[in-house]
């Protein structure tokens, strides 16, 4: 092993820390909630403010900075087991009626 | 020339009976598509004696060779780009005296697997930069691993000047 070598294993070992925080930058919390109905934005507002919206089949909660689909009238009951969801690209899918949470 | 040719078509053939060799023994459950890499300590082997031209060739031939035989025709996107640009990064090294074949096995496997993410980035259109801690950790202790190992080799050829 010589003096080059540390460098390098050095510079490699600063690339995993730097893109490890990289990726925690990126997968930070989102800002943004965005409610789509038939493809038609229906909501769109802060995380961070409570509250309910209601769709002709689905509830949507926000609360405390996580959205949750608390009802849907759906047959799977799929988007309303899904877990609440708080970060930045995640959704929340309800394909019956055509609905879709997503933060930004 | 002749000589050279033969001295080759060997290290080839060697490099894909590694290949071949490292795919009995799965390291993915490290994560995905994490592998050891000895048929690179061949590659470093050629360029520790000066040869770029030969390592280039062999990988080449090698990494052509083992796409057709063994897995689908579209891996050889990423296994060309990202071996390609491992053995140019290790030549660059590998001229540098105050590095050993340890320190640029290691930079080549760190660059072959950032290469392979990129490619994979832009053939997919989705970021999967999520993976690269873990693919840059395993590079740090397969290039490690190999560049001893190639160490080792390298001093018992040494005393054996018939090679």
């Amino acid at each position: 092993m010589k003096k080059g070598d540390f460098v390098i294993i050095g510079a490699v070992l600063a690339a995993v820390l730097l893109s490890t925080a990289l990726f925690f930058v990126r997968s930070s919390a989102g800002t943004t909630v965005t409610v789509k109905e038939n493809n038609e934005t229906v909501y769109r507002g802060a995380l961070t403010e409570d509250k309910i919206i209601k769709l002709s089949g689905n509830t949507v909660e926000i609360k405390d900075g996580r959205v949750q689909m608390v009802d849907a009238d759906c047959k799977n009951q799929l988007c309303v087991n899904h877990r609440a969801i708080s970060e930045k690209g995640e959704s929340i899918v309800c394909l019956p009626n055509r609905v879709l949470v997503e933060i930004e | 020339m002749a000589k050279k040719i033969t001295l080759y078509g060997i290290f080839a053939a060697l490099a894909m009976i590694f290949g071949y060799l490292e795919s009995l023994v799965p390291l993915t459950f490290i994560a995905p598509g994490v592998k050891l890499g000895l048929a690179n300590s061949i590659a470093l082997l050629l360029l520790c004696r000066g040869d770029f031209k030969g390592a280039l060739s062999v990988n080449t031939v090698r990494i052509l060779l083992s796409a057709l035989l063994f897995s689908a025709p579209f891996s050889l996107v990423f296994s060309l780009t990202a071996g390609t640009a491992s053995l140019l990064v290790m030549r660059l090294l590998a001229g540098r005296k105050s590095v050993s074949v340890i320190g640029f096995s290691i930079a080549g496997a760190a660059v072959h697997n950032t290469v392979q993410l990129t490619v994979a980035t832009l053939l997919f259109g989705r970021a999967v930069w999520y993976y690269l801690p873990f693919l840059l950790l395993s590079a740090l202790f397969g290039g490690g691993i190999i560049g001893t190992l190639t160490q080792i080799i390298l001093k018992k050829v040494q005393t054996n000047q018939k090679f």
